[in-house]
């Protein structure tokens, strides 16, 4: 587990070496990020279009872009935060964005509500020389400073290699996913198959599809516990997820096995509380704020990879206190994110 | 009274109900000028009138459909389907270009025809069966794009959707295209079915003929709203259509259309939509956060509508 993630670092140290030397090499005088002309300073206006504001996870993340973009306000870099809501409309979300190049922000962060429609509209601002950071859900363009994310595929495979270490590669197991055609849920996927295929003594008794709730996630796990008594581990692919599953077989009073799962509070708590083995990841919500200062990095003229890997943060038995010991910072409904600061988003970015 | 006095008198009362909205239009219209005064040029125009063109479209072919007595829940799964065939048949040359959109917007037709068939010869009511064939539709479109791609030539993307105001021109032309339609028998049977359909069966008008052209033409306008998000986007998506339901229906009633049919017309929709559109770039320019945006959004929808109503007392 560990071997692969440091693996997964370097991969993405190596990538922003050689697009810095690449850039290197093409421009030698000035290295500037994509989109950026150097003609915009200080203080900037941050646009955070946002695909849709509701859910606890976007309220969280909004918190970390909020949080950022008052400590560099604090630093006299920023000086005002345009927030639109799309409220799931692609569509809405291409006219906020049309808005916020019309305003002429400086920068935009976005987490877009479609990997294509939004292709033209960020190719635009980038052509204004405004910097445009993409997190979280991401778009097709090249037209764009900087994507910035974690590795699906990565959360996926490491999940199902601890699965298979502490089975000791033997044993019937369920796996969770979220909504089918989702491509966060359908990558997490992508990524367990080629350690299940390797590991032949993991038998998969069934699958579940079900969206990232503890509810309708503790129904089909409710209905599969009649089905299967011997369940020796719960493969899931998300915090939520797990959290239904868990609820499920404490109501039948069953023992929770070796379980997966991701910084949803209410799994971390269960997680303690029942002492079961578990390991979680995680898609930071810090994403948001880690935009923010890649497009205020960007423009004061650093050089931003175009394409940013942030590596996952793992909870395992060890560090499962320090998540909760913070649990009361965050919303019940929420997500216990790893803590950040500015100098982590340095090293993430490869600055300095 | 001079038949000018009677003309002028004729046109306010048919328009009597949405003097209110054009009113805040205008002031809404107004404020986003005033807000951001790069609107007042060619691109700026375009600009505004190429978000704002997928919806008017969706307005009118919902429009159609609530004339008839009916809803479209198909609506956007349609938008959808021609998107993603637009993304896929569309070709780079000019005439291949043209040959895409043109199979695009008959899919459109023909699926509308059909929908239209079973509501008019079946009698199963058009919410049933536009709700079934949204999920064939969309299922369809997800077929033959499964995740968002496809490719639409940059020149027909600059071309509609660029510094010229072409959705301007091209929202005119179909209004035009209307008002022919209107003044031919055809068009004066979909007026008559919509307005009143046993009189209208009485008088020798065929209302199940006339009621499958307009869901024929009403498809086809979807697909072509599709066609254009197609264009304006660069790309093919095969979800993108699902909130233009809401907003179609929206825009209609805003503008005037009745649920029961054969009350409303197109320039209300029209009108309807237009405030959709100006609303989003409003409200960002005055700086709302996204929670009073809901609340505005609301507001000024209960605000357009009680115009109207108390005008119509």
């Amino acid at each position: 587990m560990s071997s692969s993630l440091k693996l997964a670092l370097s991969c993405a140290a190596c990538a922003i070496a050689l697009t810095a030397m690449s850039t290197a090499t093409s421009t030698p005088a000035l290295a500037l990020a994509k989109c950026m002309t150097g003609e915009r300073e200080a203080p900037y206006t941050i646009g955070w279009a946002n695909i849709y504001s509701i859910p606890t996870w976007m309220k969280q993340t909004q918190g970390t872009i909020e949080d950022v973009f008052s400590q560099l306000q604090e630093q006299g870099l920023t000086d005002e935060l345009v927030v639109t809501d799309a409220e799931g409309n692609a569509n809405t979300q291409i006219t906020q964005i049309q808005s916020m190049i019309d305003a002429d922000v400086d920068g935009i962060v976005v987490i877009a509500g479609s990997s294509t429609a939004l292709d033209r509209v960020i190719a635009q601002a980038c052509e204004k020389g405004i910097a445009v950071i993409n997190v979280d859900s991401l778009v097709e363009t090249d037209e764009i400073t900087a994507k910035i994310n974690t590795d699906s595929n990565m959360w996926g495979q490491l999940a199902a290699e601890w699965m298979v270490e502490q089975l000791g590669g033997k044993g019937k197991i369920i796996i969770m996913n979220g909504p089918a055609g989702v491509s966060v849920s359908e990558d997490r996927r992508a990524g367990a198959t080629p350690v299940l295929e390797a590991n032949p003594g993991i038998e998969v008794l069934t699958e579940t599809n079900t969206p990232y709730n503890a509810a309708p996630a503790q129904e089909a796990m409710t209905s599969l516990l009649f089905q299967y008594p011997e369940i020796d581990g719960i493969l899931s692919f998300g915090g939520a997820l797990t959290a239904g599953a868990i609820l499920a077989m404490d109501r039948q009073g069953r023992d929770v096995p070796p379980s997966t799962g991701e910084n949803y509070r209410q799994f971390l708590e269960l997680w303690s509380e029942k002492g079961f083995p578990g390991w979680a990841t995680m898609q930071p919500n810090w994403l948001g704020g880690l935009g923010v200062y890649a497009a205020v990095k960007a423009l004061e003229g650093e050089d931003i990879a175009a394409f940013v890997e942030v590596p996952l943060p793992i909870i395992t038995d060890e560090n499962l206190p320090e998540y909760l010991a913070r649990a009361e910072d965050f919303p019940a409904d929420g997500y216990i994110y790893s803590p950040y600061d500015l100098a982590l988003f340095d090293e993430i970015l490869g600055l300095k | 009274m001079t038949g000018a006095a009677l003309q002028l008198r004729l046109l306010w009362q048919r328009n009597a109900g949405l003097y209110g909205l054009y009113l805040l239009l205008i002031a809404l219209l107004a404020v986003y000028a005033w807000l951001h005064p790069g609107l007042l040029s060619v691109a700026g125009v375009a600009r505004f009138t190429q978000n704002w063109f997928p919806i008017a479209v969706v307005a009118l072919a919902q429009t159609l459909i609530m004339l008839m007595g009916g809803i479209d829940l198909a609506i956007g799964a349609t938008v959808s389907l021609g998107c993603v065939l637009a993304a896929s048949w569309i070709g780079d040359s000019y005439g291949g270009a043209a040959l895409g959109i043109a199979l695009a917007v008959g899919v459109g037709a023909v699926i509308g025809g059909t929908v239209g068939a079973i509501v008019a010869l079946l009698r199963i009511p058009a919410i049933v069966v536009t709700l079934a064939a949204s999920f064939i539709i969309g299922g369809i479109a997800l077929l033959v794009m499964p995740r968002p791609g496809g490719h639409v030539p940059a020149w027909l993307s600059d071309g509609l959707a660029g510094e010229t105001p072409t959705a301007l021109v091209l929202l005119l032309c179909l209004l035009v295209a209307w008002r022919i339609l209107q003044a031919t028998p055809l068009g004066q049977d979909i007026n008559a079915a919509g307005n009143n359909p046993h009189g209208a069966f009485r008088s020798g008008v065929n209302v199940a003929r006339a009621r499958i052209v307009a869901y024929a033409i009403s498809g086809a306008l979807s697909a072509f709203a599709g066609v254009y998000v197609a264009a304006q986007t660069g790309s093919g998506d095969p979800i993108i259509g699902g909130p233009f339901i809401l907003d179609s229906i929206t825009a209609a009633v805003l503008g005037g259309v009745g649920f029961l049919g054969g009350i409303g017309a197109f320039r209300g929709a029209i009108a309807g939509s237009l405030l959709l559109a100006v609303m989003i770039n409003v409200m960002f320019f005055l700086g709302f956060p996204p929670v009073a945006q809901y609340i505005a959004k609301g507001l000024i929808i209960v605000v357009a509508m009680g115009l109207r109503l108390l005008r119509e007392r």
